[in-house]
């Protein structure tokens, strides 16, 4: 008898099992006409603004465009970056100690995202986008640039879009290019569009150009555009992929200050969650240390702390970082990839804590 | 009619309990067999039939590019107007800094948003630094986190939304359904809100909040204030989550809640299993709670018809009761994080972790269960306290270190009053291990 009673609700129990996750959605294609969105935002191609000489994709600056790189970049799914600051002739940028330079209106950041031949498998490097960051009266614009199949300019795209890159080693991406409301997602400083990655600490190095190696802020200083640079104590952020410029400790904090802090710091958008990550924060409970989530819905993946110290696995901000799941992943935007160096820094810091 | 194999495979379940020689004992043991099959397979079917399923028939269309265009190009003072239809987005939909902007859909269940096959961000919609948002008339669904969250936001109406995760309810579906944080000036009315597996309607850091008139049924938490001040919560029926209403504060934001008003509203059957991701505080709320106010001061309760909430018809608790509901098997962390932990809530110094000012009065309360649902230890310490005579309305009774003034008598900023008819209320001493117990007491008539 008590086998019948099993053996009566097999079919009910069977009839638990979820199928949801493996129905095939589907739905009717959108047909969309570029043409339809006539901005009147910027210039509709890259090249109208007059950045680079010579063959576009060489991106060769022009006059008073000068590039720059950082002490620790943004991962963005293994995507090489150059770029550039274009000031107006005259104009003055003002130093400032924490946040980024003072930039005069008329500047732009400009931004470029590419893949190397040897980068990538059964595809050729290209130039993938442009970014602009462009100071007017009333405050900073994003504008993103898709570059065509041809490499010969880069064509305004308010609303971004995707492409696949094959990464040599990694699954396939589809890459994304943002539209402008997500730039100003990570670009945001109480509540408005602002650069987030020229700062002085992250601009303190030295750059290899055209044959001649220099300080990028001296050379600012130099060409007479940066004002109020001190003489000495210029903060310098460490460089996490560069084990002799700073501590463990100096490069993890580095990590996250450049690829959390610009939404979770007080005046950023993240600033709801309690967790701020700016290098210069020595306030435990604020950098993660067992600091219980608040909003972290599946985020939290069953664990109950940010950091536990000692123990990665047991650590909410290890898992979002290894995760490519979009409401899990961290940052929120920006990645396909997870970025393997920058868990093992992180793990590794979170290890030797005690 | 059964094939005999599968009868040995089935007594193979129960041979960790060998059989012996005496019949008695045997007997037993069948019996034991007997009971253990038949409570399996109740807890089996209880459990297919108890996970709601919500399977609405979609015909998706894309319209990403030219909706989303709108969203970024929208003049101030303008509206969004959205066709009926079902239709389909991979990215969040995105409106940053614009004022006065209408987003109008042709009805509920009419106009679908759904973000199902959702790649980037982590919300539907996103709403940040706007001011006037008025959202009315749609149906958003399957956001990959949260379906809309709203914040850095001067005024913000949701009119008649739907907010849902389709298929069975579980842990996977999104956190909070409409979620706005960090806003002044919110109104979420006459919505209908389901599936979440934090909050279904989540406000949060916010300032003047107005939710009434909805229907929130399926969630974890159905109605949560957190943070949050000058709230009011009335016409709500809240059901069928895992909690009805809570009133939270939690340590470590960028504000404190305070004057939180709940009335009028009808909790009843909030039993449903607790399918948030631990590490969330609601993931430590018993099945079958009405409602719960933590550690926030100048909340009124009153009018509201809480009923059949099988565990707890209201607590007011310390947020030290819930971090050790929520909090790790010992061993599990080490001495010197639990310390950190501590220090870090006793560097928050803006926090209070004390209820206060509470006043709980004129309520209906009926129970359909002599018995709490078992998934909670929470709910096993209540039978073994109280068997099947368990208190309506519960205060943890963790007093702050301020609770006496110098006279002894108890300081106002921390007084909890319950006035209500015909109810079993209980002071659980839970800071001393339920020693100083107290059922009915009558330090909790009193009025604010």
């Amino acid at each position: 008898m008590k086998v019948r009673i099993l053996w009566l609700f097999i079919p009910l129990l069977l009839g638990c099992e979820k199928t949801d996750r493996e129905k095939k959605i589907t739905y009717e294609e959108e047909l969309y006409d570029e043409s339809v969105v006539t901005a009147s935002l910027g210039f509709g191609l890259l090249s109208e603004y007059g950045f680079f000489e010579g063959e576009l994709r060489n991106l060769d600056p022009a006059k008073n465009v000068f590039p720059y790189e950082l002490n620790s970049p943004l991962f963005s799914d293994y995507a090489l970056k150059r770029r550039f600051i274009s000031l107006p002739e005259g104009s003055e940028v003002q130093y400032h100690p924490t946040e980024a330079l003072d930039f005069p209106v008329g500047t732009t950041l400009i931004k470029n995202f590419y893949y190397d031949d040897d980068q990538l498998t059964g595809q050729k490097g290209r130039i993938i986008e442009t970014r602009l960051l462009i100071r007017k009266e009333d405050g900073w614009q994003a504008l993103p640039y898709v570059w065509n199949e041809e490499q010969t300019d880069a064509k305004l795209e308010i609303t971004g879009g995707n492409q696949e890159v094959l990464l040599k080693g990694k699954k396939p991406i589809n890459y994304l290019i943002p539209n402008v409301a997500q730039c100003k997602s990570c670009h945001e400083l109480n509540g408005k569009i602002a650069p987030i990655g020229p700062t002085a600490r992250q601009l303190n190095r030295d750059l290899e150009f055209s044959g001649k190696t220099y300080n990028q802020l001296t050379n600012l200083a130099e060409a007479g555009f940066l004002k109020g640079l001190p003489s000495s104590g210029i903060p310098r952020l460490a460089r996490y992929e560069h084990p002799e410029s700073g501590t463990l400790d100096e490069r993890a904090r580095a990590y996250l200050e450049v690829n959390c802090a610009h939404c979770h710091r007080l005046e950023g958008p993240a600033k709801n969650s309690g967790l701020y990550l700016l290098a210069s924060n020595d306030h435990s409970e604020q950098v993660g240390i067992m600091k219980s989530p608040v909003a972290a819905g599946k985020g939290s993946g069953n664990l109950k702390y940010d950091i536990v110290p000692g123990a990665p696995d047991k650590s909410i901000l290890v898992r979002r970082m290894n995760s490519i799941q979009p409401e899990v992943m961290m940052p929120e935007l920006g990645r396909k990839l997870i970025h393997t160096e920058g868990v093992k820094l992180i793990r590794e810091w979170i290890e030797g804590m005690n | 009619m059964i094939p005999v194999k599968k009868k040995s495979e089935v007594t193979f379940l129960f041979n960790f309990i060998p059989f012996n020689d005496n019949p008695m004992i045997n007997l037993l043991k069948k019996l034991t067999i007997l009971t253990c099959q038949i409570m399996l397979v109740t807890i089996l079917l209880v459990s297919c039939d108890s996970t709601p399923r919500y399977e609405p028939t979609r015909d998706y269309k894309s319209i990403e590019k030219a909706l989303m265009t709108e969203f970024l190009l929208a003049k101030d003072s303008s509206v969004i107007e959205l066709d009926g239809g079902h239709f389909i987005f991979k990215n969040s939909l995105i409106l940053d800094s614009k004022k006065h902007i209408t987003i109008r859909g042709k009805g509920m269940d009419k106009t679908v948003l759904s973000f199902i096959l959702q790649e980037e961000g982590a919300e539907g919609i996103r709403i940040a630094n706007c001011e006037n948002i008025v959202l009315e008339d749609f149906t958003v669904e399957d956001a990959a986190g949260d379906n809309i969250k709203v914040t850095d936001t001067k005024g913000i109406t949701f009119r008649r939304i739907k907010s849902a995760w389709t298929g069975e309810i579980s842990e996977e579906n999104g956190a909070y359904a409409l979620y706005p944080v960090i806003c002044t000036d919110v109104l979420i009315e006459e919505c209908e809100v389901m599936g979440a597996s934090d909050a279904g309607v989540y406000v949060g850091q916010s300032e003047n909040v107005i939710i009434r008139n909805n229907k929130v049924y399926w969630n974890v938490a159905g109605i949560e204030s957190e943070n949050s001040e000058n709230v009011e919560i009335y016409g709500n029926k809240s059901y069928n989550n895992t909690g009805g209403i809570l009133v939270f504060d939690l340590p470590g934001l960028t504000r404190n809640g305070r004057n939180v008003k709940v009335y009028n509203n009808e909790v009843y059957d909030n039993n449903l299993f607790n399918f948030a991701p631990k590490g969330n505080i609601v993931a430590s709320v018993p099945p079958g709670t009405g409602m719960i106010i933590m550690a926030t001061r100048d909340v009124e309760v009153y009018n509201n018809k809480i009923s059949g909430n099988n565990t707890l018809s209201m607590g007011i608790v310390s947020y030290e009761l819930m971090a050790a509901l929520s909090e790790e098997p010992e061993g599990e962390t080490s001495t010197s994080s639990a310390k950190q932990v501590e220090e870090n809530h006793r560097v928050d110094e803006q926090y209070n972790p004390y209820p206060g000012k509470v006043y709980v009065h004129d309520n209906e309360y009926s129970d359909y269960s002599l018995i709490p649902n078992l998934d909670s230890d929470f709910a096993k310490l209540f039978v073994l306290k109280f068997g099947m005579d368990k208190p309506h309305v519960i205060w943890d009774g963790i007093q702050s270190p301020d609770y006496l003034l110098a006279g002894g008598e108890v300081n106002p900023d921390y007084r909890i009053c319950v006035q209500e008819d015909g109810i079993k209320t209980a002071i659980l001493d839970a800071a001393n291990m339920f020693e100083g117990l107290e059922t009915n007491p009558t330090s909790l008539n009193c009025s604010l």
